[in-house]
């Protein structure tokens, strides 16, 4: 479709890499900081009240906030608190993603309810949805995992359906059956590993809609409940002082913009490098 | 084509009956909660009870949706836990605010967004194909709220050029509600134009690929009229899809950026009666954001017949 397809190892094939290298460099120290953050020396909610408001300094390299809590500590622990939640948002998702989108794919009769229910998920202004079932089901950390998952489960069904549909009816299908393969085999082991690509793609964009999802339901008091130091939670906090501490609201915002950027470089590197026909094929 | 539209529009109360339907169930999964949470922790088991049966609570949960269904198709989503008026009033007086917002930063994001795609499209592998990728990456990483904050800190606190929150409505001036609508129609459109940017370049670079393109230039066509006559008529279908889906999803944006500049829209009203559960009006809320968007939606598929004679001429 491009001419540069027709030029492998080209200038595209660098720029892929890059991706997925960019991508992995802004993550890494991101992940490190999640995954170290209880052995570090930083306490996210101890409160001081001879420090408030402290501007950045050695001391606190992030300053500290109207509790005088740590920015910095509260920086890191939000990270992990972002990063697990949207880790976890995604393993939920990839697993009732792939079950119902294999059923989809290949029981007809499956398809036709699954679909319906996919179709009518989708139909939603997705942040809004977001809210609505944080009403319903109340504000906590595992029910904004609950409500990622609900609302990016129907992308995934479709990823994995398409990947099933593509290959459902082809030759080395055909022959596997000839043989005396089962449904249940067929499906997982020739069909589906088909579709982990393409599902890795759609996974690691959820990823970066969980971050912005958790960071907007807790801005609005409908995710993560304070104390925790949700990213989200911490903008809305230093709304008040916006003229007065600017490092409360500008480090938090720009940890979820890079954590969201690194996602969507990664993704969009797992892209080019499953199927570089879908490059520039961007998703929501 | 009338075949096509009217195919289209006889879809379009199905998706409406099952919007309607998933809300309501999504709503009331957990039994019990919205008078548990209206009474407070303290009240026991008796009051919950009596509560409830005003409320129908008792009733099984089908029987409810048999009853909740034809009621609000008609448009009557009950009354407001806080609110005296009826939920629908309060929706339809909250209703411009979101509607001028959402499209006024749509037409930013048109103004804005497509140029830079085409250009970006046309000047692929350049620095201002590098460029408006980088501003485009960074625009769909951040958060719309947190760059609306900055616009604040910027515009309202150190420039003092424009007032960081509040609404006035057009009838009291144009000029008025616009500078009031200037800070979060920037946010919202600095939010979605990314989106916008990546997948016009995206159809426009896959267009301009195509023999017929190469045969226009082959031909002498001027690269003006091969640009803007020959590809982008035919990338049209794509970018409209796309300028729907934005949108839907600015509907949604607005919910957080009328949060941002206390704007009293409708999606702040979905914030304020989640954070509150009050069910009936968060129901309304929703149906009719999701209404609209689905809207868009119907416009844009009944647009596909104008660009693409192929949906026309179709069975």
């Amino acid at each position: 479709m491009t001419r540069d397809l027709h030029r492998p190892g080209g200038r595209l094939s660098g720029r892929l890499n890059g991706m997925l290298v960019a991508g992995g460099l802004i993550l890494l120290p991101l992940a490190a900081v999640a995954l170290f953050a209880p052995a570090l020396p930083l306490d996210p909610l101890s409160i001081d009240a001879t420090r408030q408001l402290f501007s950045p300094s050695w001391e606190h390299p992030f300053g500290t906030d109207q509790f005088g809590r740590d920015v910095l500590a509260r920086s890191i622990h939000g990270a992990r608190l972002s990063l697990a939640l949207g880790l976890g948002a995604m393993v939920l998702t990839a697993v009732f993603g792939v079950v119902l989108g294999a059923l989809s794919g290949w029981y007809r009769w499956a398809d036709a309810i699954i679909g319906r229910v996919t179709d009518t998920l989708m139909v939603f202004p997705g942040f809004v949805l977001a809210i609505l079932i944080m009403a319903a089901i109340g504000p906590s950390a595992v029910n904004v995992v609950l409500a990622v998952a609900v609302l990016y489960v129907p992308r995934v069904i479709r990823t994995v359906r398409a990947s099933i549909v593509e290959f459902r009816d082809a030759e080395f299908v055909e022959a596997a059956r000839t043989v005396g393969v089962g449904d249940f085999r067929l499906l997982f082991a020739h069909l589906l590993p088909k579709a982990v690509g393409p599902t890795l793609v759609q996974l690691s964009f959820g990823f970066a809609w969980a971050v912005l999802v958790e960071a907007g339901l807790s801005f609005l008091g409908l995710g993560t409940p304070p104390p925790a130091p949700s990213w989200g939670g911490m903008i809305a906090e230093a709304r008040e002082f916006i003229r007065s501490a600017w490092w409360l609201i500008t480090i938090p915002g720009l940890l979820i913009t890079l954590a969201v950027l690194g996602l969507n470089l990664v993704g969009d590197g797992l892209r080019d490098l499953v199927d570089p026909r879908l490059r520039e094929r961007s998703t929501v | 084509m009338l075949n096509y539209a009217l195919r289209r529009l006889l879809s379009f109360v199905p998706t409406v009956l099952l919007a309607l339907t998933a809300i309501f169930f999504l709503t009331r999964m957990i039994p019990g909660s919205p008078i548990a949470a209206l009474l407070g922790q303290s009240a026991g088991s008796e009051q919950l009870d009596v509560v409830g049966r005003d409320l129908g609570l008792e009733k099984p949960l089908l029987t409810r949706y048999a009853e909740w269904l034809p009621r609000v198709i008609r448009g009557d989503f009950g009354t407001s836990l806080f609110y005296s008026d009826p939920v629908i009033d309060v929706v339809a007086d909250r209703f411009p605010v979101t509607l001028y917002l959402a499209t006024l930063s749509l037409i930013v994001t048109i103004l804005v967004g497509l140029p830079l795609g085409i250009l970006a499209a046309v000047r692929r592998g350049t620095a201002v194909d590098y460029g408006t990728n980088v501003f485009s990456s960074l625009g769909m990483a951040m958060p719309s709220f947190w760059l609306g904050f900055l616009l604040v800190i910027l515009f309202a606190v150190h420039l003092g050029w424009l007032p960081a929150s509040g609404y006035r409505g057009p009838e009291f001036g144009i000029g008025e509600w616009l500078r009031r609508l200037a800070l979060p129609v920037l946010a919202q459109s600095l939010a979605q134009i990314g989106l916008v940017i990546r997948m016009t370049r995206a159809s426009m670079v896959e267009v301009l690929g195509q023999e017929y393109i190469t045969m226009a230039r082959l031909k002498g066509l001027p690269e003006n009229r091969v640009v803007f006559r020959h590809a982008l008529k035919n990338a049209m279908t794509q970018i409209t899809t796309v300028i729907g889906l934005t949108f839907a999803l600015g509907l949604g944006g607005s919910v957080i950026i009328e949060n941002v500049f206390s704007l009293p829209g409708l999606g702040q009203l979905i914030t304020v009666a989640a954070v509150r559960r009050d069910y009936p009006m968060l129901e309304a809320g929703v149906f009719y954001l999701t209404l609209v968007a689905l809207v868009v939606n119907l416009a844009v598929d009944l647009s596909y017949a104008v660009f693409n004679p192929r949906v026309r001429y179709s069975r």
